[in-house]
């Protein structure tokens, strides 16, 4: 077998409507990793898992899990993996127990086998003294633990988790992560995630992709996407007056050696910056010498925000809305996908 | 085969599952043939003073039409939990699962099938308690439950064909709305072919209902009517065999809805 469990190839979903929703994507997942899929909604990454998980027919390209092809060998990719959607969904009507005996029927365990499983899932995630009990009773944080440990009954390979953290609170995003990291550690499954929380991505996983619009914009560890920046950031709020316009203050500014880009956003501006701590005090000075009065200054390291904002154009944390919304994106992809 | 065989087992383990929580509903299950029994019985017990009336009672009359209508009703609804697994996206779950899709439509069917069988046999109890005739005993019973399964399964067929295409509950509560009511007063479960007008009673002749009913009826009323058994034994098994194909069909074609 490959160090690569999943590798694609330039991987393309067309929904019916023209609607490009993966365009040639190719990428690969090293075993053993937790790779990131980052995106704000609607930017193809849950296409790109149901095509992976062979849910969805690519319309063209190809791509293998665990070394089997998501097209040709449907079974056996099914087999190896394990997949948590962003529903959560569990079943309300069964106890958490029936819930995981369930799956494990589903994915042909022996009863011995199944038993034995169970309880080690539910211990890997805290529900054994809650097995019992309707799922219908257990909270949020509750269910997609109970969610994830179904997807583990047998044992895949790699994990496929769509916004695991979506909709919980603070606390038990962060338990959850503690859970996917473990995973890695004690089970050393390979984690394939997705999700819209930078944080999180930045200080959980090995390597991120960066996909907007059905393309992957950027691919590599979070410190490097964040080094390649080129240092840290300066954002500069300018002050109205009847001196050079932004174009003109940005040509200036760039002739600077220490100033990599500059980008104006929402009124501010934005300025890729080498060894910020000494270059400020330089480009205050020439932009004093320019007429140009600063009314606030943030210098700060870069962060995956602003490796997305760079690489986007516009900032993710401006839609990562709520639960309702994305229930609502989502059925809205489901009427398109129709 | 053996796969397909334990993935069915799954699905109907879990609609069984769900089905013994809900005792509201069950309690409504058996208490409805009762309410049919006792309700039309008594409502409509002069009709069997009309000459040429078939039955020596209107409840031995119509407690035949109440297992084809308790199975018609217990049929057209099986497509919901389609609906909601769908919505839940608990079908996804289950798909992502190395399991047959054609398990999902059969397990989901058995179950509701089981139902059923159940509803039957609490009619059988309420009449025989309420004196009904019933002339053929338990051979007779089986094939009532035989034929009674049959339609079952030809009308889950079509809801779950029609719960594979549909995405709201909403869609597929109308379309059944749509379906039922003609179907069972098109049909002679409640009133005698000689009794409607003619325009009717024609329709009635090719109406499934009428199908089931003669037999049955016969083996409540007569005894054993053989050409009657079999038609309908052979008509109503073919539809379901098509139905639960096309619902099958469907179900994978719509997969990703």
């Amino acid at each position: 077998m490959s160090s690569n469990i999943i590798e694609t190839r330039e991987l393309t979903k067309v929904f019916p409507g023209d609607i490009t929703a993966v365009d040639q994507v190719s990428f690969s997942v090293k075993k053993g990793e937790i790779f990131g899929f980052l995106g704000p909604n609607g930017a193809g990454k849950t296409t790109t898992i149901l095509m992976l998980i062979t849910l969805l027919q690519p319309t063209s390209g190809s791509a293998t899990v665990c070394d089997f092809d998501i097209v040709k060998n449907q079974h056996d990719v099914r087999c190896c993996l394990g997949y948590v959607s962003q529903d959560t969904a569990v079943d309300d009507d069964l106890t958490g127990w029936e819930n995981l005996t369930l799956q494990a029927g589903f994915y042909h365990l022996s009863k011995k086998i199944a038993t034995e499983r169970i309880e080690e899932v539910l211990e890997m995630v805290d529900l054994k003294d809650r097995a019992r009990d309707m799922v219908g009773n257990y909270s949020g944080g509750m269910r997609k633990r109970l969610d994830i440990a179904s997807g583990l009954i047998h044992r895949p390979q790699i994990l496929f988790l769509d916004e695991p953290t979506l909709g919980l609170d603070i606390q038990t995003r962060v338990k959850i992560w503690d859970y996917i990291e473990k995973l890695r550690t004690e089970k050393e499954i390979t984690i394939f995630a997705t999700t819209h929380y930078m944080d999180e991505a930045d200080f959980l996983c090995d390597r991120v992709a960066i996909i907007d619009h059905g393309v992957i914009k950027a691919l590599d560890t979070p410190a490097n996407l964040k080094n390649a920046l080129g240092g840290d950031i300066l954002h500069l709020e300018i002050g109205k007056s009847d001196g050079p316009q932004l174009d003109e203050i940005r040509a200036k500014l760039a002739e600077l050696p220490s100033v990599h880009d500059t980008k104006p956003e929402n009124g501010k501006l934005l300025l890729y910056v080498k060894d910020g701590e000494s270059s400020t005090p330089r480009i205050f000075s020439l932009l004093d010498k320019l007429g140009v009065s600063i009314e606030s200054m943030l210098l700060k390291k870069p962060s995956l925000d602003d490796v997305f904002l760079h690489h986007t154009g516009r900032a993710l944390r401006d839609e990562s809305g709520n639960r309702e919304e994305a229930m609502m994106s989502r059925f809205k992809m489901r009427r398109v996908r129709q | 085969m053996i796969r397909f065989l334990n993935d069915t087992y799954w699905v109907l383990w879990r609609e069984i599952k769900h089905l013994q929580r809900q005792r509201f509903r069950i309690f409504m299950t058996l208490f409805q043939p009762v309410i049919w029994l006792t309700l039309m019985g008594n409502v409509f017990q002069r009709v069997a003073n009309v000459p040429g009336f078939p039955a020596s009672s209107y409840l031995n009359y119509m407690a035949p039409g109440i297992v084809v209508m308790v199975t018609l009703f217990g049929g057209v609804f099986g497509g919901m939990t389609l609906i909601w697994d769908r919505r839940l996206g608990f079908l996804q779950k289950m798909v992502a699962a190395p399991i047959s899709r054609a398990s999902i439509i059969f397990g989901k069917m058995l179950s509701i099938a089981v139902q059923n069988a159940i509803q039957v046999i609490v009619i059988f109890v309420v009449a025989l308690i309420m004196s009904v005739d019933f002339n053929t005993g338990i051979g007779g019973f089986l094939i009532v439950m035989i034929l009674a399964s049959l339609l079952c399964m030809v009308f889950a067929g079509i809801s779950l064909s029609l719960g594979a295409v549909a995405t709201s509950h909403e869609t597929l509560i109308a379309a059944v709305n749509l379906l039922t009511m003609p179907l069972m007063f098109t049909s002679n479960a409640m009133m005698p072919l000689k009794m409607m007008p003619d325009w009717l009673s024609k329709i009635a002749k090719y109406n499934p209902i009428t199908y089931a009913v003669n037999p049955i009826r016969s083996l409540f009323l007569t005894g054993y009517d053989w050409t009657a058994i079999l038609a309908a034994g052979l008509m109503l098994g073919l539809s379901a065999f098509l139905l639960t194909g096309l619902a099958v069909y469907l179900f994978r074609q719509n997969l990703s809805l």
